[in-house]
């Protein structure tokens, strides 16, 4: 081949090549003209822009011509008006086509235009390769038929013939377990795995290994991760930068490692996570079974998207372009991921470079538009069921029943221990709110005593219900608080001495509360205030001081506030640290300390808590006690008790009693609390919003305000053909779903249908693409016309085909291209073929590959012993460190287990992770850049997570083998699945010495030596990289 | 190191991207050389290369559309017209309920420099630095959605996922400091823009392309400081292990850029250890300079040392430096006015120093400061004081380069709504860049998906150098 050929006309070449063998060497449409075209002449003259009303970009258009007739007439050169354009550089007319370039052409047409259909038999627009139906390839002969083990070699083997290539023969049996136990569970094999495939030289050893891996959990683990990178899976909601958490999105995550692992009959699959609701047709509330639940667990897939609507708070139509963005998410994901489109450009307009037309899209939005029902907007926290098994409800009732009971308990048992126990005094004033009469106004007032106006603008009235107001009910004072009024008091008639004379002598108030809301879905107070030494409101009285405001807060400190309301008041700090939380008594006891000083105590059940305050008799001249009014506090209070209490109390060993009580009960109550948190079953879904049936539109020019013409559901016509055809079929009564996911589930899984194919095609491209670097298909999210053509269309074809005939068994075409001699070749150059065919597109080897993110950080935790292989459960969570860095806490639980279950936030992507290319999911992801950057190395030789673990090594090292020298070979062992050779060996041990020597000043030298042995090992290329 | 077999164009073109990425200058060039179809206009590149004045660009990136009549482009009909009903036919409204009357701007507007170019009286600074820059005030765009138009005026087009033209230029002229990512991002504290790192991302081009962000504060880049307890001759020793045992991969697979590339990246990333964190510390410059960015004010501080990290990094040999701004401040849906005072108090004097302190140090000529954001904003009110999103007139300047001095090319309509003179679109305004930096944009191609592609796609966009622009 030509030294210095452009890459088009190269890949060109070589595709001509490579087709001798499998017709006569004429040039082949697919492969080589239609990409031509495609390349040169398609933008002016194709679906988008038809000038000179010429479309050049499908069969049946090039034969059609334009309105002055053919362009191309076959065997005809000077009757082809687009030859005539094209030797003459007319066109195109920017950059002419090249000489190569065209005498492809030319010789095209000499030969007949083969591969165009016959004349005048098509008019479908959207003929393109991969849009056909699968029809069972032959398998070809090949020359070299030595060291062909199936199929896949067969067809790469005719592949290689073509273009002069030759296979390499298979890799060593270290290097083979080592890249199969990588690239199927993404961990390195264990030395034991490796001593026992390595001891095993009989025939079937390799396909056992395969077996061995395949079955393993961690396959679904290390395939589950692709898939949902595919189907563009997060921990989060994305889109804005609060970017919430998704806490139940795992339940999703773990159905998909549990049905890859269970190799699920991948139409089955996709079935369940577009449409499990519907195939269970299940409703809200109904009684479920494991298969129900694990359908609903499914339809999170339609939820993969950013959804950013639960965050909108901008204007409406921001808020409507955010749901439909939710909407617009799913459709791309789903096109992507199953049929390898992208069908984005049709949302405003007839897709430019594929047969999408804009109808096409919203036909699709109508499908999942019940799901994401712009007017009937669920936000994406509130969008879940409870579907709990029966078994499962049953016992979460009855320990919610215990937790209750115990808590009651407990707190019974502590009401009438502190009804023993507790300090009693002189009651001075008692009201039970039990009395025949019922009314407050016997003891109670809205004037402070011997205050000349009532307290307050708007004064509280008593035994009336609208607010503000107090009133008796069922043997309870409820402080009724309206929202608008200002401050205002309910007093005591009495006044009482709040200063008392001697030392150690003191005066308390208690009260129960019993609520923080008059109704249970009433607002609840945010504080619970009352008043000592109540004199005066208006600050007009002789006397200074007094109304001293005690004010309540549910969760902790209570704020002190002396001579409230009114400008002259001012805090004097917090007191108590309990917060105030209905079932409990409260209150405050102040007490003569002497020099004129008076202690403020928050009682707790009658018992002082830490953190008083000191105030000065000033502060507290004789007057009533009573409760706060103010913005929108109502709460329900019973048993108000005022009691002189002669002599300092010694509660000391009391309050260590009170103590330990406390903390019984509020674990109760805590577990009570976690109980109803947490009622079983609860499922983050995909089910339709509402029940009625959504009118949509088409959306002109893709604006969310234009509605166009009403849309029916339907396919994409590009697929569309008689073998599968589409229809909802009406759900029986009292279905709230719509039935048209099901229907569209099943249109695109129907065996024999085109869609059927390209789904098909799509997935072992992936899969290929995972195991041999690059697909066979290049872009693997673009199988369309502006994709990339297949280096091996008929290896491809074959493997869909596969794929279908052996009930959708992805495992069957995992097994097959992991047996296949092509599979096994070594990574190693060829000089031969490399010159024919450099980017190794002809898979004449296994190209060595480095390691994706993921599987780099669980190697690492792998071979550190660290690793936790723990499948399942809610993700593990990462923070961001003050330097930007995002890791998994290493003293969490759980942040040694796989990559795939640390938190996949959209926008806290691990740093370790992302520095290897690990993608911050934004839209779906099915390939991934392989980057070698300096970051890299920074991050290798100085994070925080490479020297932990390189630590770790050395630690285990150290503990398996003694002798060091043995203990350098299963270094090398464990690294990298070998053992050094000579040369190796003896550089080792000189690095080893030589670091030793240079940390000659501290005491770990040799321990220091090994870190970094092991650190470099770590950092090293053979250890990144497949081999 | 020595190749087997160099004269396979593919191989050598492969070793020398990755030899170089990051490092050298060439590589798009030497791309080109090897396509001997090509090699003609191959050398016309590197000729031109040599003519093209600039050698970096630094792009003060403004998110959110800033409103071009009310700053850049002054519209007297708008205040004529203010309150009453928009006279000028039918509007593209992005948020088309909320559309209001035509809202004239309040600011006052005054001929500034010896070019009389008018600007409002809420850029004193940049007043000062008028008869350096060329102002466009007949941009337009293809899309009022942010992320679409974002997406447009760094990569082309509208889709995620494509290299920006950081990507592009360093691809095209490497860098020339081995020791500092060749394209560098200055993220803003508060947090990433909108579109985050795709306002960045080397898209289909090889990472090494992607820019690289510094953040603000201790650590610009994780991963400086060596861990305690390693002395500096066991790291020499253990880089050199690593060295030993990376070459020996690399000779079981001497083909492989990217093995080569992994040993280059741990000589950069040890000297970045040293080199990063130096050039980061701006407390070696001296007080007028400070002064000038505005580091001694609160309202400018952050943003200003961002402006003279710029500075720094162009100096020493970084191609391409990026400054965003967190989330899309320009974005004045309400409360228009206002939040121009606040935000023109903010980048005003830094972005303005910014060119002066080029112009002091004779480093104006060879880099191109551009101001812009990813469109503009309406004639017409949103709600009673905002306005809302318009892709068909935007304002922008450029200094520095090779480009004009004193200039004001093109105009809008009346009420600044549509650009009608001398249009510039955003492919044009890619390809004069490039042009500036001596690369022709159809010519910067790269294979990709079966087809050359390039950054301006000017077959089907019809991207041409606007001529107009450049001395």
């Amino acid at each position: 081949m030509h030294a210095s050929m452009r890459p088009l006309a190269r890949v060109a070449l070589a595709a001509m090549v490579s087709s001798c063998a499998l017709a006569d060497d004429a040039p082949q449409f697919d492969r080589q003209i239609a990409p031509l075209l495609k390349a040169h002449c398609v933008k002016c003259h194709g679906p988008a822009k038809q000038e000179g009303k010429l479309n050049l970009s499908t069969p049946a258009d090039l034969i059609r011509g334009n309105e002055q007739g053919a362009v191309l007439v076959p065997h005809d050169l000077e009757a082809s008006r687009l030859w005539k354009q094209v030797q003459t550089d007319e066109m195109p007319p920017d950059a002419p086509l090249t000489e190569d370039q065209k005498s492809l052409l030319q010789r095209w047409i000499q030969l007949g235009a083969p591969g165009l259909p016959k004349f005048g038999a098509t008019k479908m627009s959207g003929d393109h390769w991969s849009f056909r139906q699968l029809k069972s390839s032959t398998v070809p002969t090949v020359v070299q038929a030595d060291g062909l083990i199936n199929e896949v070699d067969t067809f790469a083997q005719t592949a290689r013939e073509a273009a002069k290539v030759n296979a390499n023969p298979e890799a060593e049996k270290w290097a083979l377990i080592r890249r199969v136990s990588l690239d199927v569970t993404g961990l390195p094999p264990s030395l034991d795995e490796l001593e026992c495939f390595l001891a095993d030289s009989s025939s079937g050893s390799h396909s056992r290994m395969v077996e061995y891996y395949l079955a393993s959990p961690q396959f679904g683990v290390r395939w589950g991760k692709h898939w949902l990178d595919a189907v563009g899976y997060a921990d989060s909601n994305g889109y804005f930068n609060a970017d919430s958490n998704r806490p139940l999105a795992f339940r999703y995550r773990d159905y998909v490692v549990r049905s890859i692992n269970q190799d699920k009959p991948f139409d089955r699959f996709i079935v369940e996570q577009i449409a499990g609701d519907e195939l269970a047709r299940y409703a809200p509330d109904q009684s479920v079974t494991a298969e129900t639940i694990e359908l609903l667990e499914a339809t999170h897939f339609l939820r993969n998207g950013q959804d950013g609507s639960g965050e909108s708070d901008g204007n409406p139509d921001e808020v409507r372009a955010d749901r439909y963005y939710a909407l617009e998410s799913v459709m791309q994901n789903t096109t992507s991921a199953l049929l390898g489109l992208t069908i984005q450009c049709a949302k405003c307009h007839d897709h430019k470079f594929e047969p999408i037309s804009q109808l096409d899209y919203y036909r699709l939005q109508a499908i999942f538009y019940p799901t994401f029902h712009i007017e009937r907007w669920v936000n994406p926290k509130d969008r879940f069921v409870f579907a709990p098994l029966p078994d499962e409800q049953q016992r979460w009732e009855q320990q919610s029943q215990d937790a209750k009971e115990r808590a009651a308990k407990l707190r019974r048992e502590l009401a009438d221990w502190v009804k023993d126990h507790r300090v009693r005094g002189d009651v001075l004033f008692e009201d039970g709110f039990d009395s025949v009469s019922e009314r407050v106004e016997d003891q109670w007032s809205d004037t402070a005593p011997g205050d000349d106006s009532p307290g307050g603008s708007v004064a509280v009235k008593l035994d009336v219900e609208s607010p503000p107001a107090a009133m008796i009910k069922d043997g309870k004072l409820r402080i009724i608080e309206g929202g608008t009024q200002g401050d205002s008091w309910l007093s005591t008639k009495a006044k009482f001495d709040w200063t008392p004379d001697t030392v150690g002598e003191a005066i308390q108030v208690t009260f129960d509360l019993i609520d923080k809301q008059l109704q249970t879905d009433g607002p609840a107070a945010f504080r619970i205030g009352y008043f000592i030494a109540l004199h005066d409101f208006n600050d007009n009285s002789a006397t200074a001081g007094g109304n001293v405001l005690i004010d309540g807060n549910p969760t902790e400190g209570t704020a002190l506030h002396l001579d409230y309301p009114g400008s002259d008041g001012r805090s004097i700090g917090t007191l108590g640290t309990t917060g105030y939380t209905p079932g409990q008594n409260y209150g405050v006891r102040v007490t003569n300390i002497d020099k004129g000083k008076f202690r403020i105590e928050q009682l707790v059940n009658s018992f002082p808590d830490e953190k008083p305050v000191d105030v000065r008799a000033g502060d507290l001249p004789d007057g009533g006690f009573g409760f706060e009014y103010c913005c929108g506090r109502s709460f329900i209070v019973d048993n108000v008790l005022i009691e002189r209490i002669s002599a300092s109390p010694k509660e000391d060993r009391l309050l260590t009693e009170l103590k330990k009580r406390h903390e019984e009960l509020a674990k109760a109550v805590q577990r009570r609390k976690e109980l109803a948190d947490n009622r079983p079953g609860k499922i983050a879904w995909g089910g339709d919003m509402a029940s009625d049936l959504p009118e949509v539109h088409l959306l002109t020019r893709g604006n969310y305000s234009s509605r166009g013409e009403i849309v029916q559901p339907g396919t994409l016509s590009a697929l569309g053909d008689g073998a599968s055809p589409f229809a909802v079929t009406t759900t029986h009564t009292g279905d709230r779903s719509s039935g048209r996911r099901l229907a569209w589930a099943e249109w695109v899984t129907r065996s024999e249908s085109k869609a059927a194919a390209l789904m098909a095609r799509v997935q072992v491209n992936r899969l290929w693409q995972q195991y041999f670097g690059k697909g066979i298909v290049t872009t693997p999210d673009n199988l369309g016309m502006s994709g990339a053509p297949p280096s091996h269309p008929e290896l491809l074809d074959w493997l869909a085909s596969k794929l279908i005939q052996d009930d959708w068994s992805m495992k069957s075409i995992h097994r097959i291209v992991l047996n296949s001699a092509t599979y096994r070749q070594s990574s190693h150059l060829q000089t031969e073929s490399f010159k024919a065919d450099p980017d190794n597109r002809m898979v004449w080897r296994n190209s060595s590959r480095r390691l994706d993110a993921e599987a780099i950080r669980d190697q690492m935790l792998a071979i550190s012993g660290e690793i936790d292989l723990t499948i399942g459960g809610p993700y593990i969570p990462t923070s961001r460190l003050e330097s930007g860095e995002i890791v998994a806490p290493e003293d969490i639980t759980g942040s040694s287990r796989r990559s795939l279950y640390l938190n996949q936030k959209r926008t806290q992507v691990v740093s370790f992770l992302s520095v290897f290319d690990a993608p911050s999911i934004v839209f779906n992801s099915v390939r991934r850049n392989t980057s070698t950057m300096s970051l890299q190395s920074l991050s290798l030789l100085n994070s925080d997570f490479a020297v932990r673990r390189s630590r770790a090594i050395a630690t285990r090292l150290q503990r398996l083998e003694s002798d060091e020298l043995n203990r350098l070979t299963l270094a090398f062992q464990i690294f990298y699945c070998r053992e050094p050779n000579q040369n190796e060996a003896t550089e080792l041990i000189r690095f080893l010495e030589h670091q030793s020597k240079l940390y000659s000043e501290q005491s770990d030298a040799r321990d220091r030596a090994w870190q970094d042995l092991c650190q470099s090992l770590m950092a090293s290329s053979e250890f990144m990289y497949v081999e | 190191m020595t190749f087997p077999f160099e004269n396979t164009s593919q191989f050598y073109r492969r070793a020398f991207l990755s030899q170089y990425a990051g490092s050298l200058g060439g590589l798009a060039l030497a791309h080109l050389l090897q396509s001997s179809d090509r090699v003609t206009q191959g050398k016309e590149i590197e000729k031109r290369s040599n003519v093209g004045r600039a050698k970096s660009i630094i792009c003060l990136f403004q998110h959110g559309g800033p409103s071009q009549m009310d700053l850049f482009d002054p519209k007297p009909e708008l205040t004529k017209w203010h309150g009453k009903p928009y006279p000028g036919g039918s509007l593209e409204v992005h948020f088309d309920k909320q559309m209001g009357n035509v809202l004239g701007s309040p600011f006052g507007f005054r001929q500034h420099g010896q070019c009389g170019m008018e600007l409002c009286e809420l850029l004193p600074h940049t007043a000062k630095i008028v008869d350096d820059i060329t102002m466009v005030r007949s941009m337009n765009t293809e899309s009022v959605d942010h992320e679409s138009a974002l997406r447009l005026i760094h990569t082309g087009r509208f889709l995620a996922g494509m290299p920006v033209m950081g990507s592009w230029v360093v691809y095209a002229l490497g860098t020339v400091n081995a020791n500092l990512p060749a394209y560098v991002v200055l993220g803003d504290p508060g947090g990433l823009p909108v579109d985050g790192q795709r306002n960045w991302s080397s898209g289909w081009l090889p990472a090494v392309y992607q820019g690289t962000m510094f953040r603000s504060g201790k650590s610009p880049v994780l991963h400086l400081e060596t861990p305690a307890g390693v002395v500096e001759p066991a790291r020499r020793n253990q880089l050199q292990f690593i060295e030993d045992l990376n070459r020996r991969f690399l000779n079981q697979h001497p083909e492989s850029s990217e093995l080569a590339a992994r040993i280059a990246n741990f000589e950069t990333a040890a000297r970045m250890q040293t080199t990063v964190p130096e050039i980061l510390d701006v407390s070696t410059e001296t007080e007028s300079t400070r002064e000038l960015y505005g580091l001694n004010r609160p309202e400018t501080k952050e943003y200003g040392t961002r402006c003279l990290l710029a500075r720094r990094l162009v100096e020493r040999g970084v191609r391409f430096v990026q400054i965003f701004l967190n989330g899309q401040p320009w974005d004045t849906h309400s409360k228009n006015a206002e939040s121009l005072k606040g935000l023109c108090a903010r980048t005003d004097q830094p972005s303005a120093a910014l060119v002066q302190d080029l112009k002091q140090r004779g480093l104006l000529d060879s880099t191109i400061v551009l101001w812009t954001g990813e469109f503009g904003r309406l004639p017409v009110s949103q709600g009673t004081d905002g306005r809302d999103h318009n892709r068909h007139a935007f304002s922008l300047w450029i200094a520095g380069g090779g480009f004009r001095q004193g200039y004001t090319h093109g105009a809008t309509d009346d009420f600044g709504y549509k650009s009608v003179e001398d249009v510039v679109t955003v492919h044009d305004l890619l390809a004069t860049l490039l042009d500036a930096l001596g690369i022709d944009h159809r010519q910067l191609t790269y294979p990709h998906d079966g087809r050359e592609t390039s950054l301006t796609d000017s077959e089907v966009t019809k991207a041409r150098v606007i001529r107009q622009l450049l001395h």
